[in-house]
């Protein structure tokens, strides 16, 4: 099942992509190679000696919006700079700027790691086009006309937005599972610790002997007093209290119980399903710190429906894991102990 | 409610720095050499945290890049009448689908929805308990499938997300019910 998942959400993402590309393609949605008209203004004159001079960019909203064909309303000024080389005048909008779709895109995918967005300046013509500025409504456009030119910015081509994006999230994410997996290693590390004391002082045969009558029939597999019990309820209990910290590396260390009775190391048993179903819908006694993190006092009024939610959805995972270990496609296939196999992999 | 609920706030509260101090206690107790147990245990962390990167690999790459393709903005204008028909505001779709997912993305997604529609809002609300009541499924199968090394994972990812899918419905309809 995991690999058609995979596979699916890989080949998925790469059909998506090809097709929003294709689709950015046939309509430009960057129009690309297009010129862009817009006004500059500077608190000093246009001087060609200067290679750098700060200055404010206006543009007409409406034009935006016709121009990219989009619903989404820009700011009609934005700061910027302009730099003058020989290969004539960019325009650099202000680094982090707000900027509408399409242009935020366009900043993404030609300059994503200074992120200001850069085009072509070229001068149409001097001091006249302030007065067409709406914003400028001082009647002192004549004045400011040295302060003042407008012209066209043309930005770099864009193509396969889409295609880009994937290849990054793929690398990114990659590292993503790194950090995290490394991440684990202090509290994995201290729990396990722990509960190595617990087992040596026999503390977890004592979780066992009390809970194992609610338990078992749950985990018909696992024998009689065998500490995997023990270290699924405190697994479930951390959960039900929202220590999310504490709980995986129990339910790692429940894992790794359970493993020692499984007769085919590669292949999950029964038992590991149950318990990784119960604890993706564990009853939620305390919710966990980032939604209260994220909800503050609004939580408490929440906590009630979560803990009718996840009572229902413990009881449909714990039926769904038992019915669907019924199912023929998901039976184990017949390696006892000492088959090959299990030897091999032993 | 709000008793029970401080109540559990205090166990909580305690839970952490009881097991903590009472487990080496009770070892002490038991006449258990606690510094050379505890050490001993402690080693597989960082083997246990090794040996779960490949799997958390797999995983989060394929989930990055069908986030980043934009097929979830796809899927849910697909399902959007099909759920609607059932009364599931299609606000909550984007949440519904990336839960299982990523933890992170749907934090992102209940933030968004909180600048958006206030926290008193119904539709914050149902996000907010479809966040609280599932997990992220298939990074819990990556970490604990990965830990002892179980390829196979046989029913578990159709177990998990049926768990899923019905508390994410529930949600909507127990908000609804209690807030509506």
């Amino acid at each position: 099942m995991l690999n058609y998942v995979w596979a699916g959400l890989i080949i998925l993402s790469f059909v998506f992509g090809l097709a929003y590309d294709a689709r950015d393609l046939s309509r430009d949605t960057y129009r690309n190679g297009l010129a862009f008209e817009v006004e500059l203004t500077s608190d000093l004159e246009f001087d060609a000696s200067l290679r750098r001079q700060n200055v404010t960019v206006h543009i007409d909203p409406a034009f935006y919006k016709a121009h990219y064909n989009t619903e989404s309303t820009p700011d009609s000024t934005f700061s910027g700079v302009i730099i003058r080389s020989t290969d004539g005048i960019q325009l650099r909008f202000a680094e982090g700027a707000t900027l509408p779709d399409p242009w935020s895109t366009i900043r993404l995918e030609t300059s994503s790691r200074d992120n200001d967005m850069r085009g072509t300046f070229l001068v149409t013509s001097t001091g006249l086009a302030a007065q067409s500025v709406p914003t400028d409504s001082t009647g002192l456009a004549a004045s400011a006309a040295p302060n003042s030119v407008a012209g066209t910015v043309t930005f770099r081509s864009v193509r396969f937005v889409k295609m880009h994006a994937i290849a990054a999230a793929a690398i990114s994410m990659a590292e993503t599972a790194v950090t995290l997996a490394l991440g684990l290693v202090g509290v994995i590390a201290l729990w396990m610790g722990l509960l190595k004391i617990a087992e040596a002082a026999g503390l977890i045969n004592t979780v066992v002997r009390f809970t194992q009558p609610i338990l078992r029939p749950l985990f018909p597999e696992i024998p009689k007093d065998h500490p995997a019990l023990g270290l699924i309820v405190l697994n479930l209990s951390a959960n039900m209290l929202g220590l999310g910290n504490a709980a995986t590396p129990l339910g790692i260390k429940a894992m790794e119980e359970l493993q020692t009775l499984n007769p085919d190391p590669d292949t999950a048993t029964n038992s590991m399903v149950m318990l990784l179903a119960m604890n993706t819908a564990s009853v939620q006694l305390v919710p966990p710190v980032l939604l209260v993190a994220l909800m503050g006092l609004q939580i408490n009024e929440l906590i009630f429906a979560i803990t009718i939610v996840t009572s229902i959805s413990l009881i449909v995972a714990v039926l769904s894991a038992r019915l669907l270990s019924k199912m023929k496609r998901f039976q184990t296939k017949p390696a006892g102990p000492n088959t090959p196999q299990s030897l091999q992999t032993n | 409610m709000e008793t029970t609920r401080t109540i559990f706030e205090i166990v909580s509260a305690f839970v952490l720095p009881a097991l903590i101090v009472g487990f080496p206690l009770y070892g002490l107790f038991k006449k258990v050499a606690v510094y050379e147990e505890f050490v001993v245990g402690a080693k597989d962390g960082f083997k246990v945290a090794v040996t779960i990167i490949p799997y958390l690999v797999a995983i989060l790459f394929a989930i990055g890049m069908f986030r980043a393709s934009g097929a979830m903005d796809f899927m849910v204008d697909g399902i959007r009448p099909l759920f609607s028909l059932i009364g599931i505001p299609p606000e909550v779709l984007p949440m519904m689908i990336i839960r299982p997912l990523t933890g992170s993305g749907s934090a992102a997604i209940v933030m968004d929805m909180i600048q958006q529609y206030g926290e008193d809002s119904i539709l914050v609300k149902m996000a907010a308990t479809m966040f609280g009541s599932t997990e992220t499924t298939f990074y819990v199968i990556a970490v604990y499938f990965g830990a002892v090394n179980v390829r196979k994972t046989r029913h578990a990812v159709p177990a998990g997300l049926i768990a899923d899918g019905v508390a994410l419905i529930l949600s909507v309809f127990v908000v609804r019910w209690l807030f509506g």
